[in-house]
């Protein structure tokens, strides 16, 4: 569509990215721009955005520090999306309000260029605006962008169907299954939410992961737990978990330390889920992966004590 | 000859071992501290072991290792086992304790909370990462106020009015306890009230949203503090308690389990006397820079862990 086939845009390998991957990569894509993406989180990554990331910021905020910081000077534009809210009672948490901003802040002095656009539905910025307007800030015409972001998002949909069937079928299974609550951008890194699902295999338990299911049905049900609740990702775990626990063995909350509103949830998780086991992971830039080894040996052990298979 | 089972418990804190027969009686036992050497602990725990054994009339045939340090003990001794820690108490508090419902833990560096149901466990939860109220706290703050571990208990029971003191974050506590002292509270208050903070840290935290039913079970080296049990009987309202083994309870539970478990291997206590060592290493192979450990004996790489991935295999 577009000529200027030169222009590269990177994507850092955290976050939303986790999210969106799909819309972002095949939106740019349509338009005739080049997509890089940064290499999946490693140590150096870890240990590259926890230097650079403010006092507060969280385990996963340092991490996406460090993945950008990987791409500086690497491509055009690097794309940081401000995302306040979906809808009414579908807030984000803040720090994706602030992202693109702390982030230029950041990387202020490295000269490099930054894209952005704003989603937030409740003050009338619809997906599909943002993504419009964002193409016409890179030279693209609105019947483009709009046919761009309309072919991405179809990929997006179709790519989230089959994924949410194959979590589906999991739960069919009779080995020992254990649903594993977290955030996409904990469970998909795999320096965080990797080393979990790695270990429950290992251990012969099926993970599933209650953040892959139907998002309309778990939001229309997330008020049966909490009627106040107004994150949007955080209504999709606790409607996943309302959804599926009757179906697994166990279940596993992973968070990111600091998380302002799972450390709220999963008070409230802790506190209503009885007749199953819960096991709370706090994941820090802890090297070491023996606590969590220990806590998720144990875990699989009482399990199968109930069960009587120890 | 009797079949014996060998059990090793190495913590952070202490190193313990004991040998049971068929029918769960100790043949012999050990409790020493781990300062800091897992290997050298465990050499030392053997000859201790070794001196109490009747060796004329039974033979070990299975060993199980647990604790914080049950991998590179369980490669040093040829384990048969290797278990976690919470999985060996709930196993030995359950077999000796058969009606317990609740099985309250707190060890050197975590803690923990198991329900038990008909003999079984059946639902649990551990600290997470951070280890607030545990038995390192208990220490340092005794220390503080120039007191050894051992005697918290004798101060903090003779007090009438605990001192309240905040104990959710490690951090905050010691700060408060300052305030506290140099405020003029007396030794046997502030002891009396950390011992209560240490409760209600462990009712807050890993005990959120759990049903305490009796009988209690309380173990872990801080069990053998009375202050904090005398705390938890006031908290709880109910009795709690403390086997006299209850420091034993992880050697003799994974002893259970490397019974119950097919595998067999003779033990032979001349492990005692060889020579093994650890060393570090960093795999450099990739971005991650794992940082791998590698077990020795003499000369021979017996075992090595720590990698993330294939790249970092020092053996096979």
């Amino acid at each position: 569509m577009k000529n200027e086939k030169a222009i590269t845009i990177g994507l850092p390998r955290g976050l939303l990215y986790h999210r969106y991957k799909i819309l972002w990569q095949n939106y740019f894509q349509n338009l005739g721009f080049k997509t890089r993406e940064s290499a999946p989180t490693s140590r150096m990554v870890m240990e590259d955005g926890a230097r650079l990331a403010p006092d507060e910021a969280c385990l996963s905020e340092k991490i996406f520090l460090g993945h950008v910081n990987s791409l500086i000077g690497k491509c055009d534009y690097i794309f940081i999306p401000r995302v306040a809210n979906l809808g009414r009672n579908l807030d984000m948490c803040v720090r994706f309000s602030a992202l693109y901003d702390t982030t230029r802040c950041v990387f202020w002095e490295t000269g490099q260029k930054f894209l952005t656009c704003s989603i937030d539905v409740v003050n009338g910025q619809r997906e599909e605006d943002a993504f419009c307007a964002l193409g016409q800030s890179l030279g693209c015409s609105v019947r483009d962008s709009k046919k761009a972001w309309k072919s991405a998002k179809k990929m997006e949909e179709q790519a989230w169907d089959s994924a949410v069937k194959e979590q589906e079928r999991l739960y069919k299974s009779q080995a020992l299954k254990i649903l594993v609550v977290g955030h996409s951008y904990i469970l998909e890194d795999p320096y965080v939410g990797g080393v979990i699902l790695q270990n429950l295999q290992k251990l012969n338990v099926i993970p599933i992961r209650a953040d892959i299911t139907d998002r309309e049905y778990v939001i229309k049900h997330s008020p049966d737990l909490s009627p106040t609740c107004r994150w949007v990702m955080s209504r999709e775990l606790i409607g996943s978990i309302l959804q599926h626990r009757n179906k697994t063995d166990g279940i596993i909350l992973v968070t990111a330390f600091p998380c302002g509103p799972d450390s709220m949830v999963n008070d409230l998780l802790t506190r209503s889920i009885h007749r199953i086991p819960v096991l709370q992971l706090i994941a820090d830039s802890q090297s070491g992966t023996a606590g969590v080894e220990t806590r998720l040996e144990s875990f699989v052990d009482i399990i199968r004590m109930k069960k009587g298979e120890l | 000859m009797t079949q014996a089972y060998l059990g090793i418990d190495v913590g952070s804190i202490s190193t313990k071992g004991v040998i049971i027969d068929d029918k769960n009686n100790i043949l012999s036992s050990a409790y020493i501290w781990t300062e800091g050497d897992p290997i050298g602990a465990v050499k030392k725990l053997l000859r201790l072991l070794e001196k109490d054994f009747p060796k004329e009339r039974c033979k070990i045939v299975a060993t199980g290792t647990t604790g914080s340090a049950r991998k590179l003990t369980g490669v040093v001794v040829g384990a048969t086992t290797v278990k976690n820690e919470i999985t060996a108490h709930a196993v030995g508090t359950t077999t000796f304790y058969p009606d317990v419902r609740t099985i309250l833990e707190i060890g050197g560096q975590d803690s923990k909370i198991i329900l038990v149901e008909n003999g079984v466990a059946v639902d649990y939860a551990m600290n997470t990462l951070c280890a607030a109220g545990t038995g390192a706290f208990l220490s340092s703050q005794a220390k503080r106020l120039g007191i050894e571990a051992e005697d918290i208990a004798s101060y903090a029971l003779r007090s009438k009015h605990p001192t309240p003191i905040a104990a959710r974050c490690t951090v905050f506590a010691e700060s408060d306890l300052v305030h506290k002292i140099q405020m003029g509270h007396t030794k046997e208050d502030i002891l009396a009230g950390i011992c209560d903070a240490v409760v209600a840290n462990y009712l807050n935290n890993v005990g959120k949203g759990k049903k305490i039913i009796s009988p209690v079970v309380f173990q872990g080296g801080v069990s053998k503090n009375k202050g904090v049990v005398a705390a938890f009987e006031k908290a709880l309202g109910t009795q709690v308690t403390v086997d006299e083994n209850s420091h034993l309870m992880g050697a003799l539970g994974v002893a259970i389990i490397a019974r119950r478990t097919e595998a067999r291997r003779d033990f032979d206590f001349s492990v005692k006397d060889m020579e093994f060592y650890t060393r570090d290493a960093s795999c450099g192979r990739c971005p991650n820079n794992c940082e791998i450990i590698c077990v020795y004996q003499g000369k021979e790489l017996i075992d090595a862990w720590g990698n993330r991935c294939e790249r970092g295999a020092m053996l096979h």
